[in-house]
């Protein structure tokens, strides 16, 4: 049995992706909070996913920041070998946008649709996609970044709610998140679903328009997750522990008033130095307290939560919600809900949430499970220590996941 | 037929020391691209037999992608490390999965790093293909039993006659056996 000793400069080495989400993990090492708990972390920097994987798998690194339907795909044996990830933590809430191609959004206007918010963007591109067909031209091509990628799913319910089907209507391609501004540019593409900076960077360079955000399509829905293998967790749960509390109050710091700034400076210099600065601040800006949550969240499609509205807590309900995609699109055949639903428990461990954020003092909420869709008014949700403010939630379609 | 090979490397002088040693091996190299080209085009143009990849390139969540949309796309991976990593390859290596990393290249080895590549990938892939229909029939027998037992619920009926039962409706709505069953599955958690 492990006993409650202080870790004396545990070794950790930590896999990230240059993306603004990575912010938490840039944070803990500026603000020295990974020492404060006694880890000597080393941060990765990968090129893919598909790299970040392997070394998690391989164990060259013990964690790392991931999509949030990894830890089930690499237990489940669908994404590289099987090896059983766990999740106790999400990082952050929203982020990714949907952007299209400046060509593609000339010839929607062009045609004179209506382009008023993203669902009306979604069907006026089924009808654009309509007579595209009709004329016999090309599919359009339309990536996201990871096959197990919320960004992939965001995307394909984002078409489904204007009337496309993503795999009839189209060509969904994966490219990883620094080749997409290019590829637009190119031609290669004509429109993309990634994390920020790089829908603000193709904004930037004038290549695309950005059409949505995550929250426009599913409203402060989980994104990445910090992922441990299994087996490195349940040997070492006094690091585990560690981690997970350098990261809440990494996040927690984030979510404070006049940060941001100084989070995207550490993040462009570390992990993006090619993109400019303004661009990962402009991306990574927060919602004032004056502001109100909606008009924000308008103007801001890449907004991303990392600590206020219990944004850490790894709801289970929340990773089904991205499995049940991959069941409505054919992606998780051959597994039954029952074994679903065993490594759904087995990869989402909202227990070890709570063992680090009670010591914190940090909210804890009561369930596991919550529904999305059903709240269309700012709510209370019930923690531990009393009620906590939650946001409206929701998605594009009015669709309810319960 | 010759076995082609596609090169994704931003190294030219590696890639282009590669393809020599390739091309005396005897295989066909399709093409050698940086990261800047349409690589899902590229694959669906050429259709290699295996793909040589810096394991340090963004390009290779485009490659899994394509792996995972149909059995005409997934392709032996090598990987080129470009830093010494020997745990990490032999681990990949002995994992039996697509990825196979190699090192630094050695002329002579080519072919046989190429042909035990193609060979252990299509190994796993027939491995993976079995586990995949033993899963889903697996499944597909446990919904008809679970549809079975709602028949049997519902309309009163023995075990025997619910089977009977599901069997001529499947029939008559010319749907596989599972098929019907998923869908009184569906309708019944509904209810």
């Amino acid at each position: 049995m492990p006993t409650d000793v202080p870790l004396n400069g545990h070794q950790l080495t930590l896999g990230l992706m240059p993306l603004n989400d990575a912010a938490p993990f840039v944070v803990a090492e500026q603000l020295g909070l990974f020492r404060e708990e006694g880890l000597a972390v080393t941060l990765k920097w990968q090129p893919s996913w598909a790299a970040l994987r392997d070394d998690l798998q391989t164990g060259v690194l013990q964690g790392a920041q991931m999509l949030a339907l990894m830890p089930l795909t690499s237990t489940l044996g669908l994404d590289g070998r099987a090896t059983p990830v766990i999740s106790a933590m999400t990082l952050n809430l929203g982020g990714n946008s949907i952007t299209l191609s400046r060509a593609l959004m000339a010839a929607l206007g062009e045609d004179g649709h209506d382009l008023s918010s993203p669902l009306q963007v979604a069907k006026a591109l089924a009808a654009h996609m309509r007579e595209r067909k009709q004329r016999g031209e090309p599919l359009l091509k339309l990536a996201s970044v990871h096959p197990f990628s919320s960004h992939r799913y965001l995307l394909r319910y984002w078409l489904a709610a204007g009337g496309i089907n993503p795999d009839r209507d189209v060509e969904m391609r994966a490219v990883a998140p620094p080749l997409m501004a290019a590829q637009l540019a190119s031609g290669a593409l004509d429109g993309f679903c990634v994390g920020e900076p790089w829908n603000s960077l193709a904004a930037a360079q004038g290549m695309g328009q950005v059409v949505a955000g995550s929250h426009d399509i599913w409203r402060f829905g989980q994104e990445k997750v910090l992922g441990v293998r299994e087996d490195w967790a349940e040997q070492h749960p006094l690091a585990h522990q560690a981690l997970i509390r350098a990261l809440l109050n990494a996040c927690a710091w984030l979510d404070r008033p006049g940060n941001r700034a100084r989070a995207a400076e550490w993040l462009h210099d570390e992990g993006m130095p090619e993109v400019p600065m303004s661009v990962v601040t402009r991306g990574l800006e927060d919602v004032d307290v004056e502001q109100s949550v909606d008009d924000f969240q308008q103007h801001n499609p890449g907004w991303t939560i990392f600590h206020r509205y219990a944004a850490n807590f790894p709801w289970r309900s929340q990773t089904r919600w991205y499995a049940a995609q991959m069941q409505r699109w054919g992606h998780l055949e051959g597994i039954s809900d029952n074994d679903l639903e065993a490594t759904l428990a087995r990869c989402v461990r909202p227990d070890l949430y709570r063992t680090a954020a009670r010591k914190l003092g940090m909210v804890v909420p009561v369930a596991d499970e919550r529904s999305e869709g059903t709240h269309p008014a700012p709510w209370w949700l019930s923690g531990e220590a009393g009620q906590v403010p939650m946001p409206a939630d929701g998605f594009i379609d009015g669709a309810v996941f319960e | 037929m010759p076995v082609t090979v596609l090169i994704v490397d931003v190294r030219s002088e590696r890639s282009a020391a590669l393809e020599q040693a390739l091309l005396s091996a005897g295989f066909e190299v399709a093409l050698r691209v940086d990261e800047h080209e349409d690589l899902h085009a590229l694959v669906e143009q050429h259709q290699p037999d295996a793909v040589i990849i810096d394991a340090d390139l963004p390009s290779r969540d485009t490659l899994e992608h394509l792996g995972q949309l149909g059995r005409r796309y997934p392709k032996p991976m090598i990987m080129l490390a470009s830093e010494d990593a020997p745990d990490l390859v032999r681990e990949a290596a002995g994992a039996g999965v697509s990825a196979y990393v190699v090192d630094h290249v050695i002329p002579a080895m080519v072919r046989s790093m190429v042909e035990v590549a193609i060979t252990s990938f299509e190994a796993h892939r027939a491995l993976k293909g079995e586990l995949n229909r033993t899963q889903t029939t697996l499944v597909q027998r446990r919904s008809v039993d679970r549809a079975k037992a709602v028949v049997m619920e519902t309309r009163g009926l023995s075990e025997d006659a619910a089977y009977q039962y599901l069997r001529k409706t499947a029939m008559n709505r010319r749907l596989a056996l599972h098929e019907l069953a998923d869908e009184l599955l569906k309708a019944a958690r509904r209810r």
